[in-house]
């Protein structure tokens, strides 16, 4: 039993925080507010969420909304009546220059909202490659717009159109579901079979990141690169990259690749439709069976969140190295399980799901992991 | 080397950039150029059973010049068809670029390039000007001017004699058989030219007779030809050629000395030799052999047989006659010298007039008289100075410095800015800024001046202290509108043509970012409390096919540097003044409300367009107000300015030279105690109310634009455009009290004359609007309108610009008007004006003054430079003419067929499927392509708001040009190359 003991002690990870006693534990948001058809919002499929200060924009099946957040109400909604040029709206992004929204419409093109005035850009009145668009991304004075037949590139001072296809970039499929910009010089889309491509922005060139594996759906080797070349989400911070697939999610550090499979890791599925990335350590994915976090890389440490369909109480399932650790159960927790659409805001985190948006407030949010912290006192008591 | 040496040298250059066959290894930069851009045709090929087969591999043919063709195409068994080309005007019609006559012309037509620079002259007097550097072979010339592959095509892919044997085959790679139509692209009337020529008419058969060039039935290849070994003393130079000496003596920098030469007899000297005459005078001096292979005849037609020579270098051709080097010795020295910067004339003969008499005293009984022969060859470096003609000034916006001592000018005509003293009402200095200046603003401290430049697109920093322009700072295109903020940290700059609002850090002189404005943002006005700029625009949004127009006035928020809103102004379109009231409770427009969706007939019913005020509360809401009244109107409504106690506002008219005084209280008394459907529906139309607070008109010097009082409300400066001068209004009085001179020229010009009657709207009934109304600044209001009478809704047309169309007649969509003195004479007073039409002598200068508006720099490929990677895909799909899968697209079907450089239009009319239900026509005229991108909406009618819904939406046959076949990446590379045109 002593040798046993000793073993384990050897296996154990060097990191003071992987070394880290069960109690340690990563935030939780234990408060959550929901907003749905009976509050306001137009349509109870959210498709896309953008935080704009003290502003969050919706993108739903049925129109576009904006909540207040300060009187945590939807003040304006928009259907195409009110002048939105098409009813989905798959993808929202503020440019931080102008402030102007820009829109990702499924199956209507893109859209500008800029001081209340719409402006639409579709494949028949301009250069945009196709109108069924997924992500929508600002890079520097250019818009990225993810479609289902390639990415265009709109340079907004100059008016010129480029697309990115098989025929010019290492896109083996042409099915862009996400595209993010690092904040410095790339560009990664995410792509349908294609993996994650990586465009640089000063030399014009394309690096791709596909699944050593092939198209498998099995691992044959661990974390040798992208866990599926199926790419749903890509989310850039701070020289590492965030990813989510079809069968799992993964992370990139620029040398090391590390995948994250649901029945390892206590993430509620493999089957992950988006990410977003807090920090090198904190990543949040939406998947089909509820929303995962990534809450402390180096602990290992993961977050569940998930609803009883019956009861409608929340649950959170704290992880780490994949062992339960313990679970809160909350009176209500994200509005469904089928969560498709993410942003983070400051300490609060918005969720786009099949019925409704939530609103996770991050009071007393802290990164990493803490020694009995708040949250678990007011679960307690 | 000897000639046939020389023209298999032509040829092994062009093949061995062409020919697959030559070598697997022969791939340059060229030929990649040439076959990337019909990489479609070339996978395709390579996955049909021809695999590698080179004729399967269409390549992009390139110019090759003259001298290539002229290897085969020469000596009495081609009969002699290059020297014929060469005793043509086809063969001088670069050189007569240099002469002043074509300087008139492109001033006339509004080109402010060098004509030998200029690719709009070149397309018509040279060869390939629309080619880039790599699609021409490094023989090719285009001082050549109008040479054989201008009318069969660049030559590289047929020019061998086994593919010009089949005919077919020729054609199918590239050879063009003209038909007299193609020679009226460059030959229709042009108005420049008929100007300056009085040519009204080409005769194209006549034409066709004088160029003659048949290949005989019997034809046979010329045989070789040897030119003169060099002489054995190693210390002679080497003749190289008028080619390598025209790469410096050819601008106007050296007075235009290569094309002086091309135009003279000397350089005709070898190509005559193959004429009868020279044939009659051969025999008569017992020479049997044709005179163009006679020493004799050669040792005064031909350089190379004219003095001993270290022989001939390749750039040397024996078609080039009397080349420099008969009188000034072989040049390979003094050229080489001049390549190294030391342009020196060691190597290079002394002329005397023994040089002129060897070959010209008692030449075949001719007299020679040196001195006028002299003359006639006369080629110095320096040219004559012409006379400068009289530079205005055109002042259209000011500004008064902070410590209110001056005022800043901007003044268009002469790219300065004048400065006005205050105290003593003169003007004291003028700044040269940049091309075009539009609008002035200060810093809050007075210290710099920031200048718009439409023409350049830039701003001009001016330190005010010094004067002096110290630097500009690129911005979008059209810059007209400039204002700092109220801490003098940002500059607010309205790109007019390209729809966005430049936010300039002051402190870095770098633009920080870029925003959405409407549609030709204008002016601008920051709000009493510093926190809002009102933006005002000129053209409307687009909306729905004949919906009436919604223009906007777009409002900054200047905390966050962002667009806060978006002001609808109904009904209303070319919104330029804009000043707050004091309180800060509202903001006041100009605006015109132009009835486009109506016949213009309703003119007399004094509503086709009316003029006035918009109110902007607050609060969002709209108000709009006429200042005509029946009998008075107030055309073209241009600058507002409200008195520092908010009771008067004054506007200018530039249409009736008068400046309008608005009882402020009054009218907003007027709009408080009516109702909310009177304010929204009667009030916008209501000719009779402004008698209610319109309370004094005065009257200006011609075409007064900006305004302004000052801060003391004591006095109010109008810029008085066409007068080159300030008006000086007393408030107290109402009424001027100085004109203050800013210098212009006093004489009044034919193009100035024209100006003012193109601004005026004294030839119109009741003066309700000038041609500046329509074409503001000679350009689009862009709106679509129902001119004639012939009911609501029939034959809608787009209003296009009148930038550069002096050569693109005929005129109207229909194309039924000929001329431009058609289109403004009568027809415009029965359709438009309703009142006696122009005088002959008010017509031609409103003629000439609008063949001088110029068309402004391509912002999409500034002259000379080359194509983006897009552009250059997107050239070959202008060009092309297969459809992706091998089709031949038919020669009428192209886009390059009607819409033919250098104007992109052939001048015809076609009927490309555009015609609507309400149209009467179908076929319609082929509008030029210059500068596209700036003259939106499309087609006819103008259905289409942009270059890509011509061909997406209005385009389902396939009859505008085969567009179909083309995928996404390819319109897209096709509109980027149209932008450039």
């Amino acid at each position: 039993m002593a040798h046993m003991m000793c073993l384990l002690m050897c296996l154990l990870p060097a990191s003071s925080d992987a070394a880290a006693a069960p109690d340690r534990l990563p935030y939780v948001y234990t408060g959550w507010r929901h907003f749905t058809v009976e509050n306001g919002l137009p349509n109870d499929h959210i498709f896309a969420v953008k935080a704009d200060g003290p502003k969050v924009w919706v993108g739903t099946e049925n129109g576009l909304a904006r909540i207040d957040k300060a009187a945590a109400k939807v003040e304006k909604v928009w259907l195409e009546k009110d002048g939105l040029p098409w009813r989905v709206v798959t993808a929202l992004e503020v440019c931080p220059k102008t402030g102007d929204l820009w829109i990702g419409l499924f199956g209507g093109g893109l859209a500008r909202l800029s001081g209340g005035r719409f402006d639409h850009w579709h494949q028949l009145n301009s250069g945009l490659v196709n109108d069924v668009v997924y992500g929508v991304a600002i890079e520097n004075n250019h818009v990225w717009a993810a479609t289902t037949a390639g990415a265009s590139r709109y340079n907004t001072v100059t008016g010129e159109w480029t697309t990115y296809t098989e025929k010019n970039s290492p896109m083996e499929e042409i099915w862009n579901y996400g595209v993010a910009y690092d904040g410095k010089e790339k560009v990664y889309l995410a792509v349908w079979g294609s993996g994650c491509l990586e465009f640089d922005t000063r030399k014009e060139n394309w690096k791709v990141y596909l699944d050593p594996d092939g198209e498998m759906e099995i691992d044959l080797y661990r974390d040798d690169g992208i866990i599926h070349v199926i790419v749903t989400g890509v989310s850039p911070v701070e020289d590492v990259l965030w990813l989510s697939t079809y069968f799992g999610t993964c992370r990139y550090d620029g040398r090391h690749w590390r995948g994250f499979y649901a029945h390892e890791t206590g993430l509620p599925s493999d089957f992950t439709n988006n990410v977003k990335a807090r920090s090198v350590n904190e990543c949040y994915f939406a998947t089909d069976k509820g929303l995962g976090v990534v809450a402390h890389f180096p602990h290992e440490s993961v977050v569940t969140y998930t609803r009883d369909p019956n009861t409608l109480r929340g649950k959170a399932q704290i992880f780490q190295a994949g062992k339960l650790l313990t679970t809160v159960d909350m009176e209500t927790g994200t509005p469904h399980n089928f969560t498709i659409a993410l942003d983070v805001d400051g300490n609060d985190i918005w969720v786009g799901t099949g019925k409704g948006l939530g609103w996770g407030i991050g009071n007393g949010y802290y990164p990493g992991i803490r020694e009995n912290p708040a949250w678990l006192a007011r679960k307690e008591q | 080397m000897n000639e046939i040496q020389n023209s298999k040298q032509l040829r092994r250059s062009s093949a061995s950039v062409s020919a697959i066959e030559s070598s697997c290894f022969g791939f340059v930069s060229n030929f990649v150029l040439r076959i990337s851009n019909f990489l479609p045709v070339v996978l395709f090929s390579l996955a049909g059973p021809v695999l590698g087969a080179y004729e399967a591999v269409r390549r992009q043919p390139v110019y090759v010049g003259v001298r290539a063709c002229a290897a085969c195409h020469d000596g009495a068994g081609m009969g002699y068809q290059c020297s014929l080309w060469q005793q043509s005007k086809h063969a001088r019609a670069y050189a007569v670029l240099a002469r002043p006559e074509a300087k008139a012309i492109a001033e006339l037509s509004g080109i402010p390039q060098e004509p030998q620079s200029s690719p709009m002259c070149l397309g018509c007097h040279a060869t390939g000007a629309h080619a880039e550097d790599w699609e021409k072979d490094e023989t090719f010339r285009v001082e050549d001017g109008i040479q054989c592959e201008h009318c069969h095509g660049p030559g590289s892919e047929y020019m061998t004699e086994s593919v010009m044997r089949d005919r077919e085959r020729a054609m199918a790679a590239g050879l063009i058989m003209p038909a007299a139509r193609d020679c009226m692209i460059c030959h229709e009337v042009k108005g420049s030219h008929v100007a300056l020529h009085d040519r009204t008419e080409f005769d194209v058969l006549d034409g066709l007779k004088k160029i003659a060039h048949p290949t005989p039935a019997k034809s046979r290849l010329p045989q070789p030809r040897r030119l003169p070994q060099g002489e054995s003393q190693s210390d002679l130079a080497a003749h190289v050629g008028v080619f390598a000496c025209a790469e410096c003596h050819k601008g106007p920098d050296k007075g235009y000395q290569f094309s002086k030469w091309r135009m003279s007899a000397h350089q005709r000297a070898f190509a005559v030799l193959t004429t009868e005459k020279a044939y009659q005078i051969a025999k008569e001096q017992g020479i049997q052999e044709p005179p163009s292979r006679s020493e004799s005849c050669l040792r005064c037609h031909a350089t190379a047989h004219h003095d001993p020579a270290g022989g001939q270098e390749d750039t040397y051709s024996i078609y080039e006659g009397v080349g420099c080097e008969a009188c000034h010795g072989p040049g390979s020295r003094h050229a080489e010298q001049a390549r190294r910067a030391n342009p020196q004339t060691a190597g290079l003969k002394e002329v005397t007039k023994q040089t002129c008499l060897g070959c010209h005293e008692n030449a075949h009984g001719k007299p020679f008289d040196y001195e006028q022969s002299l003359a006639r060859i006369a080629h110095p470096t320096k040219i004559a100075q012409t006379a400068e003609k009289p530079r205005y000034k055109t002042p259209l916006n000011l500004a008064l410095s902070p410590d209110g001592s001056e005022l800043y000018v901007a003044c268009e005509a002469s790219h300065t800015v004048i400065v006005v003293d205050l105290a003593h009402r003169q003007k004291v200095a003028e700044i040269a800024v940049g091309g075009h200046p539009t609008d002035v603003a200060f810093t809050p401290d007075g210290r710099r001046a920031y200048v718009s430049n439409r023409l350049d697109d830039t701003v001009s920093i001016v330190d005010v202290a010094a004067r002096k322009q110290i630097g500009t700072i690129p911005v979008g295109d059209e810059p007209h509108g400039v204002l700092t903020d109220r801490a003098g940290k940002v500059l607010y700059v309205l790109n007019t043509s390209s729809d966005s609002i430049s936010v300039i850090d002051l402190a870095t002189h770098q633009e920080i970012k870029r925003l959405a404005a409407s549609r030709g943002p204008w002016s601008l006005s920051l709000s009493p409390d510093g926190s809002q700029v009102y933006v005002t625009n000129t053209l409307s949004r687009f909306v729905p096919f004949r919906s009436p127009s919604v223009s906007e006035v777009t409002i900054l928020d200047t905390r966050r540097n962002v667009i806060e809103d978006r002001r609808s102004i109904p009904g209303a379109n070319l919104l330029q003044g804009v000043a707050w009231h004091p309180s800060g409770e509202f903001a006041l427009i100009t605006l015109n409300r132009t009835k486009n969706l109506v016949p213009m007939t309703r003119l007399l019913q004094g509503w086709t367009i009316t003029n006035g005020l918009g109110i902007l509360w607050k609060d969002g809401r709209v108000d709009q107000v006429l200042l005509d009244s029946p009998g008075m109107a107030f055309p073209d409504p241009t600058d507002v300015a409200v008195t520092p106690d908010g009771r008067w506002a004054l506007v200018t008219s530039s249409g009736l030279n008068c400046l309008g005084v608005v009882d402020v209280q009054k009218m907003i008394a007027m709009l408080e105690a009516a109702s909310a459907h009177n304010r929204e529906h009667v009030f916008p139309n209501h000719l009779g109310k402004s008698t209610e607070f319109v309370v004094r008109h005065i009257p200006l010097e011609h075409s007064p634009r900006g305004l302004l009082i000052t801060p003391d409300g004591k006095t109010a400066f109008i810029a008085n455009a066409l007068d080159d001068s300030l008006t000086v209004i007393d408030p107290d009085r109402w009424e001027p009290v100085a004109r203050i001179d800013l210098g212009g020229p006093k004489e009044i010009t034919t193009v100035r004359l024209g100006e003012r009657i193109f601004h005026s709207a004294d030839n119109t009934f009741q003066r309700q609007f000038s041609c500046h109304t329509c074409h503001p600044d000679g350009h689009i209001d862009g709106l679509t309108y129902d001119i004639e009478p012939d009911g609501i809704g029939f034959n809608p047309v787009d209003n296009r610009t009148l930038r550069g169309i002096l050569d693109t007649a005929p005129f109207k969509w229909e194309g039924t008007n000929p001329s431009l003195q058609r289109q403004c004479g009568p027809r415009l007073a029965v359709f438009f004006t309703r009142i006696q039409p122009f005088t002959p002598e008010q017509l031609t200068a409103l003629d000439t003054y609008i063949c001088t508006i110029p068309r402004p720099p391509n912002r999409y490929r500034p002259l000379g430079a080359p194509l983006t990677d897009a552009q250059r895909r997107g050239k070959a799909m202008f060009e092309r003419t297969l459809t992706n899968d091998g089709r031949v697209i038919p020669r009428e079907n192209r886009c390059i067929t009607c819409h033919c450089p250098p104007l992109y239009t052939d001048r015809q009319r076609h009927d490309v499927g555009t015609k609507l239900q309400y149209d009467h026509e179908s076929r319609f005229d082929v509008p030029h392509l210059n500068n596209i991108y700036d003259s939106t909406p499309y087609l006819h009618n103008g259905i289409a708001p942009t270059l890509e819904e011509i061909w997406t939406v209005y385009n389902p046959e396939d009859r505008h040009g085969v567009t179909n076949d083309m995928t996404k990446d390819q319109l897209n590379d096709l509109i980027e190359y149209l932008k450039t045109l």
